[in-house]
């Protein structure tokens, strides 16, 4: 196990050099100079200039550079931002929980409402009811995200009213945020208009929420249903069966829990899909997270803004991927064995 | 199975009836009041820009001016000066501060003295005066102020006492008040600047504002919000609301959503083809406001080929501009044939010169000894007052032009780069235009088609002509109305032989808010103001 792990963290240490190594090349073919491209720093002092000349040592070869970049990125330098002329980490760190928000949302739904109905589709012995969970699966699946965005909020927002969507909360709610969190931070803040403006937070979240959370939903039931379908006939089930147990026993502590792995397995594989429905997902309801920021910062031609979005964004779904395959692994049994058989 | 089928299905309900029960009960919400605006401001100071959406952000909301302008009487009334007094030749202005005038408390700056002479000085010192520490600070200059040629009509500003200065002109200036009573114009703390000064911190004091206003500002995240707090020593009457928050949305249809959704009280520029959605929902209603504004395509004329007036003119014939003013502002603007709108007290009908004719297009192209003609026109990514839609106005020009065998290749970028690269100069041809910021026809004259202009790169079309130049000086230099508006006249006639800039259309100021927001001022000059602002109770609203 302890080498899978060395062999999982050096994966990651390369993947994210190798990320690394295509921004900063890809920073020298900015249309701009090469120091305000990697500072953002719109008229710099002499002494500016020198700093970040050492900084970055731009007098020396490739190589070095790289090394320079690589140090001072990884570090937490990330530039100033061109535009407001504010450090990018800064105003990374503050949109990263909206968006961490919107997805645990968005997952929490998927999985909460997509086990059980794959676990029922998989149960049912009725045709209509397994080919109508399939059918709605399969429609949502192949849903266009922008599209079913921009119809849910005309339909619950234009047409009936009924919730926001655009932004986290209604601005004149004056929220300081101390997790980031919109719905935590309404609750521990000592306004007194606390608890509508944590209503007020949760009907902003609703649409974007589902919005996102349709595509891992629909996975999530297709793959618990076929799952479940294989591992209902496996030999234990029957014996479970044979025992007596009750189906909902059987479903719960032996069943389920097999069925879960491959799911697992599957949101890794599924984190780049998500994030980047996710960045869709915040521009059609001005979500104010990463990808809006992101996008907004292609469109500023924040050169400064772009690389640190890109470098943020990437090694977060770098590192949950590994993390996912890692807990996969960790848990399932299967593979716990060819680890070792490997080793 | 099935039981359990129907209990799911049961909860799944029962969830989304509570999330609409939610959804639809009584909420408490803070007094304030939410403002849709269109983009981020470039800087909370508006003496170093002219972009309409950061004088929205600042000028009435934090700054006061000396003198303010009065739209329904047309007169220049007292602000932070309580009377003013010029001399016969009008080479020297004497204004008398009113005493008592509080700047911003912040958690930035406590202001130790009230507004005196000194804060005067440097506001205007830090423009004209270029040994001033301030100077150098604003990076991109002092647009406006260099177009009208501020630093050649002030020779000096004196101090008479606390409360007492005196602007010594070099030259008689008959738009100087008007230009006082600008947005642009507004009163610094020189106590705060000092501060930052000896702090080493300059560039603050175009990034976090101090002024005399009815709001200050408490937050400014990008690309998201901007937050006020009511100036509780604000000098005049005390704004209604509390809180005033800039919900910053670029997209108009985003804005008219949030409006609808009660997100937004009030929303900026809405495009003309939103109009009838408006009409749909009983609780929103339209502001409208003759605009003293004119939407023109400008061309570079220091580059080939716009340089040759035949080409101007051929594009100017190629065009159609009746079109452009059903598509893209439905019949909400007329039509413009010169710089000035037809409020303007200078202003006298012209029939349109380039009536829509491709015939004669060809025919000048031709004469012009150009026969494959291919040309960028920058359109402006954002909605303004003069232009709801600046691409789609692209698009019809590329459409036009196809007819008499001219490429056009449109491009866009986000509002605050579109500014910046324009002021490298070196675009072929840009869709823009002008609102003005006081009712002195100068105003659409100086600033856009002087040679002080062109160097301070506010005139689009790069165009400095010294004839022009000529009457605007002698226009300028005397206070006799009816000679003033013959000399516009000439100007204007210069102007539509020369062809810059092809103006279009003057655009009447639309803003959608919600009906029980009351007296939002939508003046026709500079910025939006919330400072008289109510909102009627509601009848319980639901």
């Amino acid at each position: 196990m302890g080498r899978y792990l060395l062999r999982r963290l050096n994966l990651f240490l390369a993947t994210s050099l190798v990320l690394i190594a295509v921004l900063f090349i890809t920073t020298g073919y900015f249309p701009v100079d090469k120091q305000y491209a990697l500072t953002g720093i719109e008229s710099p002092t002499l002494q500016q200039q020198a700093l970040s000349r050492d900084e970055f040592k731009l007098d020396s070869n490739g190589f070095n550079q790289f090394l320079a970049y690589t140090e001072q990125r990884l570090s937490g330098n990330l530039g100033l931002s061109v535009t407001s002329q504010k450090p990018v980490i800064d105003e990374l760190t503050q949109v990263l929980p909206a968006s961490f928000e919107l997805a645990i949302v968005a997952g929490l739904l998927a999985i909460l409402l997509g086990v059980p109905l794959g676990v029922l589709a998989s149960l049912s012995k009725n045709k209509i009811t397994q080919h109508s969970i399939m059918a709605i699966t399969l429609t949502g699946y192949s849903i266009p995200v922008f599209w079913l965005g921009l119809t849910l909020s005309l339909w619950f927002g234009v047409e009936l009213g009924w919730l926001p969507i655009s932004g986290r909360i209604n601005l004149l709610y004056e929220i300081e945020p101390i997790t980031g969190f919109m719905l935590i931070d309404t609750l521990l803040s000592d306004s007194i208009y606390r608890i509508s403006a944590f209503l007020d937070a949760l009907q902003h979240i609703v649409l974007p929420a589902i919005t996102l959370a349709v595509l891992p939903f629909t996975v999530v039931v297709r793959i618990t249903r076929a799952a479940m379908l294989h591992i209902m006939n496996e030999p234990y089930i029957r014996a479970a069966e044979a025992r007596g147990l009750h189906t909902g026993t059987i479903v719960l502590r032996h069943a389920l829990p097999n069925a879960l792995i491959p799911v697992l397995k599957n949101m890794g594989l599924m984190l780049g899909t998500f994030a980047s429905y996710a960045m869709i997902v915040e521009v059609i309801f001005s979500w104010p997270g990463v990808g809006s920021w992101l996008v907004s910062g292609i469109y500023q031609r924040d050169y400064t803004v772009i690389q640190g979005g890109v470098l943020g964004v990437a090694l977060i779904i770098i590192f949950f991927s590994i993390l996912i395959e890692v807990l996969h692994n960790a848990i399932n049994p299967i593979s716990r064995k060819e680890i070792y058989a490997a080793n | 199975m099935k039981q359990q089928l129907k209990r799911i299905g049961l909860v799944t309900c029962l969830s989304a009836i509570n999330m609409l029960l939610v959804a639809c009960g009584p909420q408490k919400i803070p007094t304030g009041l939410v403002y849709c605006s269109e983009g981020n401001p470039e800087s909370f100071n508006p003496q170093t820009v002219t972009s309409g959406t950061t004088i929205d952000a600042t000028s009435q909301q934090l700054y006061d001016t000396l003198v303010d302008y009065d739209p329904v009487t047309s007169s220049i009334v007292p602000a932070l000066a309580t009377s003013w007094y010029s001399s016969d030749d009008g080479l020297s202005y004497r204004f008398k501060l009113r005493s008592g005038v509080q700047f911003h408390q912040t958690n930035y700056f406590t202001p130790t003295r009230h507004l005196n002479a000194d804060d005067i000085l440097f506001s205007f010192n830090r423009i004209i005066d270029s040994k001033n520490p301030y100077h150098e600070v604003a990076a991109n200059g002092y647009p406006f102020f260099q177009s009208i040629g501020l630093s050649q009509t002030i020779s000096n500003i004196e101090k008479v006492s606390d409360n007492e200065v005196i602007f010594h002109l070099r030259h008689s200036d008959a738009s100087f008040l008007s230009n006082l009573a600008t947005g642009f114009s507004i009163i610094l703390s020189k106590e705060y600047a000092d501060n930052l000064l000896a702090d080493d911190k300059a560039e603050d004091l175009d990034r976090y504002p101090i002024g005399t206003g009815p709001f200050k500002l408490t937050k400014y995240v990008k690309n998201e919000y901007i937050r006020y707090h009511r100036n509780e020593q604000f000098w005049r009457k005390l704004p209604e609301f509390e809180h005033l928050v800039f919900d910053i949305t670029p997209r108009s249809t985003a804005r008219l959503t949030k409006l609808i959704t009660g997100d937004c009280n009030v929303s900026a520029l809405p495009k003309a083809g939103e109009l009838p959605v408006i009409k749909q929902h009983p609780h929103l209603e339209l502001d409208t406001q003759l605009g003293f504004n004119v939407a023109f395509w400008a061309f570079n004329t220091q580059k080939e080929p716009f340089n040759d007036v035949r080409v101007r003119q051929a594009l100017a014939y190629a065009v159609d501009s009746q079109n452009i003013l059903r598509a893209v502002y439905q019949e909400t603007a007329i039509e413009a044939t010169g710089m000035l709108p037809p409020q303007s007290w200078a202003y006298s009908y012209n029939k349109s010169r380039y009536d829509y004719n491709p015939q004669k297009a060809k025919a000048l192209l031709k004469q012009a000894g150009i026969d494959k003609l291919n040309i960028d026109v920058w359109a402006m990514p954002v909605a303004r007052i003069y232009n709801p839609n600046a691409l789609k106005t692209a698009e019809l020009i590329q459409a036009d032009l196809a007819n008499i065998g001219v490429t056009v290749n449109i491009v866009t970028y986000d509002w605050s780069v579109f500014n910046q690269k324009l002021s490298r100069r070196d675009y072929d041809s840009v869709l823009i235009g002008w609102n003005a910021d006081n009712s002195d026809p100068d105003n659409f004259f100086s600033p856009m088609l002087s040679c002080d202009a062109q160097r301070s790169s506010s005139n689009r079309a790069q165009w400095c002509n010294a004839k022009m130049d000529g009457i605007l000086a002698k226009a300028k230099a005397t206070t006799n109305t009816a000679e003033r508006k013959a000399l516009y006249q000439q100007a204007e006639k210069l102007f539509r032989e020369q062809l810059p800039m092809l103006p279009f259309a003057h655009a009447t100021q639309l803003t959608i808010k919600q009906r029980n927001i009351k007296q939002t001022q939508l003046t026709p000059f500079g910025g939006i103001s919330f400072e008289n602002t109510m909102k009627i109770v509601p009848e319980d609203k639901h």
